[in-house]
């Protein structure tokens, strides 16, 4: 059975191709439209992975990484997507205890490298 | 019989007369209407939500075949290439559907900005191999220019490279969005795109223009800059600005006379260009345009050169800054001159501004009662460094500060000659604190302020020589004007003394027998700065009070100043305020001021700051009002330029005087009617000689 990811982004068209990219790379995968969604889901479960993008309705990325290492005491590993030109948020997020990002356009290739880097650190 | 008188009504205003069949139509129609609109606004927006429903439906239904598209590899499964070749066919049958298809370009092109790497190539592979490119050369031939837009966006989003000739025609089209469309398709399209634009564009090119084409360049793989300075002589200033802008971007540096001639460029922003590539490029070959450019620059350019002079200059362009800084009135550029100057040779200005004298710090010296060891020690120190400075050429000291130079070294002539020669062992205390009493204290500083409050206020000083061996004999005449002489010699009291005390006579206050300038007391010669004595020193203080506080009023009181004394110092004073007092203008209280009679009346003052109008209405009210306190306005209108106002006047004085009469006889036959009982009534006659002889008064 695949390793747990969670995916946040609110941009459903691109959830989806990343979803059948992760899943095709054999990872479960749970997706999530928004904050509340995500924190939802975090209070049922935590997952090996977290993938994430900063900008979401109701609760931020930079929102999310501060409540998992904060309020949950988790150390899952945290991948960040974030848009070009949005340096001060990801330099926020690493602040907060983000593993990784990676920047828009996305490269699902590149992601799924990344994801297998971050589960192999642990 | 009688009968009621008929009453005719005119009415002024009538009510038209409406039908009411009319009304009732109107009624209809309009409430007709509005059902109209609030149903087909109804339907619209039904239709759209429908529609974006739909579209949404549409999108997550093609979102995981596109996914299966994107990602598929060909070294999957005989079962998934089955599944692949299904999909494809399945795609094609969606979108013969003009809305399905729209919807699925709309999806690639979203994804598209999403998307790098592989699978970016492989959704421009898909769009290209669903041919919807070809709906997108169409869209090129609508008439609608947001339809052209989006076909060109369409087009360059997903790389369309056949594409290329048909979007260059759109260049120069007079739609300002198909035109900034087009020329970010033809730039992103081909790498020969740049040099077309640069050549065949005759319209401006606004910032996000070119903001946006250099983003595109950037992110060009493998993108080869052409030369940019080809278009430096383009006859399109933006064209000129672009190509600069490329030339600093991708550091082309051949263009050296190009981008120095753009020096002289009419328009501002190529000049600013220009300067920046120069700095950029380190182009000393530019300074002497620079220099010659400058004094026609406006500020901004102006702080741009003096910024690169700055950066590439040397210490021959110091002379040039130097000329600047002493011409130059703008604060921001004197700034500028002044900083540059320090980055070409650091440290050779110091701060001047808001710099305690050296005679601050060494009156806490004195305070603390230094030993003379310790003063030569620190005096030594500071005439030192004075050379040090004064050696680096730097510019330390103001005008009229005082130096420990001058002081020090007056103190050394003062012992070396025959009067003080015996004086051994003297403890120099150096004091530079207001001179001597409050008064002095006053004035000096109040003469400081109007000068500058901003300079430093420390005040004069005075120098305490304490003698231990031998006094000087005050009395003597030749002693006492010998050492007068010999102070004006060695001390330059113009340096001392503020400026703004300019006929001070030293010698002559020196003399003075009440308050000697040198005075001897337990040993100690006491320098105090007591120029006069305390007579003349009232007087200014009082002409000092009234140039503050006085108006033209004191004119009478500067003037008996004048002849009361014979200090030229005073008389100076006195009449620069005379001066300008006398260049004041009257107030409207002051205009009458020796006619008590004019400032009886309320209504003088309003009265002169009225216009002709204005004053008609004022006599009307004094006509009605008035008193005898009026009449004496009235009768100095008498002789006004105006015939009406003049006229008006003397009717209303003979009013006023009537209405006076009138008032008087009233009032003495009421006294006559209230006489009391016993009192000797005077007879008729006795009554109207009183009466004419108070008319008479």
């Amino acid at each position: 059975m695949g390793k747990n990811v969670l995916l946040a982004d609110d941009d459903q068209l691109l959830a989806s191709l990343l979803n059948f990219r992760l899943k095709k790379g054999g990872y479960e995968v749970h997706c999530c439209s928004d904050g509340k969604e995500v924190k939802e889901f975090l209070n049922t479960q935590l997952p090996d992975i977290i993938v994430s993008d900063i900008m979401m309705p109701y609760f931020s990325g930079i929102e999310l990484i501060d409540y998992v290492r904060n309020e949950l005491k988790s150390k899952t590993p945290i991948i960040i997507i974030s848009s070009a030109g949005n340096e001060q948020n990801v330099l926020s997020a690493f602040e907060l205890g983000a593993n990784d990002f990676i920047s828009k356009p996305v490269s699902p290739t590149e992601l799924l490298v990344r994801i297998a880097r971050e589960l192999n650190k642990i | 019989m009688l009968s009621s008188p008929k009453h005719n009504i005119l009415a002024i205003i009538t009510a038209p007369e409406f039908s009411l069949d009319f009304l009732w139509t109107l009624t209809f129609i309009f409430l007709t209407l509005a059902m109209l609109c609030f149903v087909g606004i109804f339907l619209i927006r039904n239709s759209i939500g429908a529609k974006a429903i739909r579209t949404k439906n549409k999108k997550m239904e093609f979102s995981p075949m596109i996914s299966e598209f994107l990602f598929y590899e060909e070294s999957n499964d005989i079962e998934e290439k089955k599944n692949y070749l299904h999909l494809k066919i399945e795609i094609r049958e969606l979108i013969k559907d003009r809305f399905d298809r729209n919807v699925f370009t709309e999806v690639l092109m979203d994804l598209r900005k999403d998307l790098s790497g592989e699978s970016k190539e492989a959704l421009i592979h898909l769009y290209k191999d669903m041919g919807l490119h070809n709906d997108a050369f169409e869209n090129l031939k609508s008439r609608r220019w947001q339809v052209v837009s989006k076909g060109i966006l369409e087009l360059s989003t997903m790389e369309v490279n056949e594409s290329y000739s048909l979007i260059i025609k759109f260049i120069n089209h007079r739609q300002s969005t198909i035109r900034k469309q087009a020329e970010i398709a033809v730039v992103n399209l081909k790498e020969e795109g740049i040099t077309y634009f640069l050549d065949t564009t005759k319209y401006k090119i606004s910032e996000w223009e070119q903001l946006k084409l250099l983003d595109v360049l950037r992110h060009k793989p493998n993108f080869e800059p052409p030369q940019f300075s080809l278009w430096l002589t383009s006859k399109n200033a933006d064209v000129v600005l672009f190509a600069l802008r490329l030339i600093k971007y991708f550091k082309q540096t051949d263009a050296v006379k190009s981008i120095i001639t753009l020096l002289k460029h009419k328009r501002r922003d190529i000049r600013v260009e220009a300067i920046d590539c120069i700095k950029e490029f380190y182009f000393v070959d530019a300074l002497p345009t620079l220099k010659l450019v400058y004094p026609k620059a406006s500020a901004d350019v102006k702080i741009a050169i003096l910024d690169t002079i700055g950066e590439i200059g040397s210490k021959n362009d110091i002379g040039f800054l130097e000329i600047i800084q002493k011409r130059e009135k703008n604060f921001n550029i004197n700034s500028k001159v002044i900083g540059m100057l320090n980055k070409i040779n650091p440290e050779s200005i110091l701060p001047t501004k808001h710099i305690e004298t050296e005679a601050f710090f060494t009156s806490n010296l004195n305070d603390n009662a230094l030993t003379e060891d310790e003063i030569k020690t620190v005096t030594d120190e500071f005439l030192e460094e004075s050379k040090d400075v004064e050696a680096d050429g730097a510019i330390t000291v103001n005008e009229n500060e005082t130096t420990y130079a001058s002081i020090l070294g007056d103190q050394d002539e003062v012992t070396e000659t025959d009067n003080y020669e015996n004086i051994a062992e003297k403890q120099i205390s150096m004091d530079i604190v207001p001179p001597v009493s409050e008064e002095n204290t006053a004035f000096t500083n109040s003469m400081v302020e109007k000068e500058d409050e901003e300079e430093n206020r420390e005040p004069l000083f005075t120098l305490d020589v304490s003698l231990q061996e031998e006094r000087i004999d005050t009395d003597s005449d030749s002693t006492s004007a010998a050492n007068s002489s010999h102070q004006q010699e060695d001390i330059d009291w113009s340096q001392i003394i503020n400026k703004d005390i300019p006929n001070l006579q030293l010698g002559h206050a020196i003399q003075s027998d009440e308050k000697p300038f040198i005075s001897f007391e337990n040993g100690a010669i006491s320098f105090s700065a007591n120029f006069m004595d305390e007579d003349e020193l009232e007087t200014m203080v009082l002409l000092e009070n009234i140039a503050e506080m006085g108006d033209r009023r004191e004119l009478f009181l500067l003037n008996q100043l004048l002849e009361e004394n014979e200090s030229p110092l005073i008389l100076e004073r006195a009449n620069e305020l005379i001066e300008k007092f006398s260049h004041q203008l009257s107030g409207p209280n002051e205009l009458f001021s020796s006619d008590d009679g004019l400032k009886n009346s309320v209504f003088t003052k309003i009265f002169h700051l009225s216009d002709t109008a204005t004053k008609l209405i004022l006599l009307n009210e004094i006509e009605d009002i008035g008193d005898e306190k009026e009449i004496r306005l009235l009768e100095s209108l008498l002789l006004d330029q105006n015939k009406w106002i003049a006229k008006r006047a003397k009717a209303i004085i003979e009013h006023i005087r009537n209405k006076i009469n009138e008032k008087e006889c009233s009032e003495t036959i009421l006294k006559v009617t209230l006489l009391p009982v016993g009192f000797e009534l005077e007879s008729d006659q006795n009554l109207t000689n009183a009466l004419n002889q108070k008319r008479k008064i």
